[in-house]
């Protein structure tokens, strides 16, 4: 194979055709994109949920008179359920610190004694085991109820359930339009390829007449698809990576309770040996080097 | 170097571009194809190339029958046979020289020869001066000497001519068809198909006529119209 040639005959026809060159890197920064857009905030969402997940916490209320050693024997204790994760004790201070914080000082500061219980903030391991956790602690006799009722131990159940279950809905819909944007992706690149091809054939046509063999043809065509599917892909994968980045950034400093994340670049281990945006960007080189292949054969049929 | 052996080639639905033609073109010779046009010259060379394939019958060209070389080698099959067209066939984009180059780059020629081959040929067709024009900054006549550049700069034992003076004014044509006589004195096999009846009466060559896909005049020294004196001789 004559790489020097085929390089300076791709390079030479994307400069020449840079007008369809620019449609292809186009087409392919398009595609990328929406692609990567929704990889990524599917990634995000993804966290979001297990972060969300993490923090299903039950809490659990205790009388003013248990003492410290009944306090002491009760962590304990659920520290040694398996369900549970982690387990912290909020003093009535911290509590009525806490208040405090989210009412302001002028209410505080008129209380005679603290009204606020002491508390326990219980984690679960499994969003799922929250409802068979919190059922444990209804009969502590360390828990305080107001008579009557079963007020002691209070936990988001049903609201956090509703959005778990939104979010894997929400999962699911984003994979459903992954595959759909991945397909109008590649018809996008391969009908951008053949209109190009269309507008060389008689050049092709004279190649085969000096008896080019068919490889000879293709090579060239070859690089320049994925030069300019690769080029594109890049420029799509920055500018998500970019976008990303400033979204995440906004969203920390102005909600705080979200977990946006930035995605890593260049590696991210599990789903994307190459991480996400390098394999988009070799994707679209593959995709514009395959539509050049495809596109060629019917000109390349004897 | 060619034979044709009863062959018919008929396009779909019934129209026919030759007719049970059988005819030996041998080793170094100058032919003319000549005959109204859709009489079957350009069928003939596209089978020559093996750009159609027969309906029926054999063609040999160099000894291979071409209906049993496969498709991979059909590249091989051409690399061997220079082509010279009515319409040049040059590839737009690139340069005088490039374009003849181009041939070799098909053929794997090293880059040093590349070098070398490509200014001696075109100095030989008269367009040393011209190397880095395009097709279409140079004229009708010019591009014609570029296309018989590339169709013999390998140096090929067949070249064929569809109409090569077809685009070009008298004068100029004059120039090409000297240019293939130099070439077809090299020894290489020139077919030329043509409309250009003085041409043909000046150089008696041999001519084949073909009418309707047959072919029915095939002269020594012949000249573009069938004359009485030829009917006399029998030929």
């Amino acid at each position: 194979m004559r790489l020097g040639f085929f390089l300076r005959e791709a390079l030479g026809s994307l400069r020449r055709n840079w007008v369809m060159t620019m449609a292809a890197v186009i087409t392919v920064f398009i595609s990328t994109v929406i692609l990567g857009s929704v990889l990524v905030m599917g990634e995000n969402l993804d966290r979001g949920a297990t972060s969300l997940e993490n923090r299903v916490m039950i809490e659990v209320f205790i009388k003013d008179d248990a003492t410290p050693q009944e306090q002491k024997a009760f962590q304990q204790k659920v520290l040694a359920m398996s369900q549970v994760k982690e387990v912290n004790f909020v003093s009535k201070e911290e509590a009525l610190d806490r208040f405090r914080e989210t009412v302001g000082d002028y209410i505080t500061k008129n209380l005679a004694t603290n009204p606020l219980p002491a508390s326990f903030e219980v984690y679960v391991k499994d969003a799922d085991q929250v409802d068979a956790v919190a059922a444990l602690f209804y009969d502590e006799p360390i828990v305080s109820h107001t008579p009557g009722t079963q007020d002691g131990v209070q936990y988001a159940a049903k609201t956090v359930r509703r959005m778990l279950r939104t979010i894997d809905l929400i999962r699911w819909g984003m994979w459903g339009a992954t595959a759909l944007f991945a397909a109008a992706a590649i018809l996008l690149i391969s009908t951008t390829v053949r209109l190009s091809i269309f507008a060389r054939r008689r050049e092709v046509e004279i190649m085969r007449l000096v008896g080019a063999t068919n490889w000879f043809i293709r090579w060239p065509f070859v690089i320049e698809g994925f030069a300019a599917g690769l080029i594109g892909a890049i420029i799509g994968a920055l500018s998500v990576y970019l976008v990303n980045w400033a979204v995440a950034d906004w969203l920390k400093n102005s909600v705080d309770y979200l977990d946006a994340y930035v995605y890593p670049l260049w590696w991210q281990g599990d789903t994307w040996p190459l991480g996400l945006l390098p394999t988009l960007a070799l994707l679209g080189g593959v995709l514009g080097a395959a539509g050049g292949l495809v596109a060629l054969r019917r000109y390349l049929r004897t | 170097m060619i034979v044709f052996e009863n062959v018919t080639k008929t396009y779909d639905p019934d129209v026919v571009g030759l007719q049970d033609f059988t005819c030996h073109i041998g080793k170094g010779e100058f032919v003319f194809l000549v005959g109204a046009s859709g009489s079957g010259k350009s069928t003939l060379i596209k089978l020559v190339l093996k750009e159609l394939e027969p309906t029926e019958g054999r063609i040999l060209v160099a000894g291979r029958n071409l209906g049993t070389l496969p498709q991979r080698k059909v590249p091989l099959l051409r690399r061997n046979i220079g082509c010279v067209f009515q319409d040049f066939k040059l590839l737009p984009n690139k340069t005088v020289y490039e374009n003849v180059a181009y041939a070799l780059e098909v053929v794997g020629e090293p880059r040093r020869m590349i070098r070398r081959k490509v200014p001696e040929i075109l100095n030989l067709v008269g367009l040393g001066e011209k190397t880095n024009s395009l097709p279409h900054e140079i004229s009708g006549g010019e591009q014609q000497r570029v296309s018989v550049a590339r169709a013999f700069v390998n140096h090929p034992p067949l070249l064929l001519a569809d109409e090569p003076t077809g685009n070009i004014d008298p004068e100029t044509a004059v120039g090409i068809m000297q240019l293939l006589v130099r070439i077809n004195r090299t020894g290489t096999t020139v077919v030329i198909a043509t409309h250009d009846r003085e041409m043909v009466n000046r150089m008696r060559r041999r001519v084949l006529q073909l009418d309707a896909g047959r072919l029915v005049r095939d002269e020594r020294r012949g000249s573009y119209d069938q004359t009485p004196d030829d009917l006399e001789e029998g030929v």
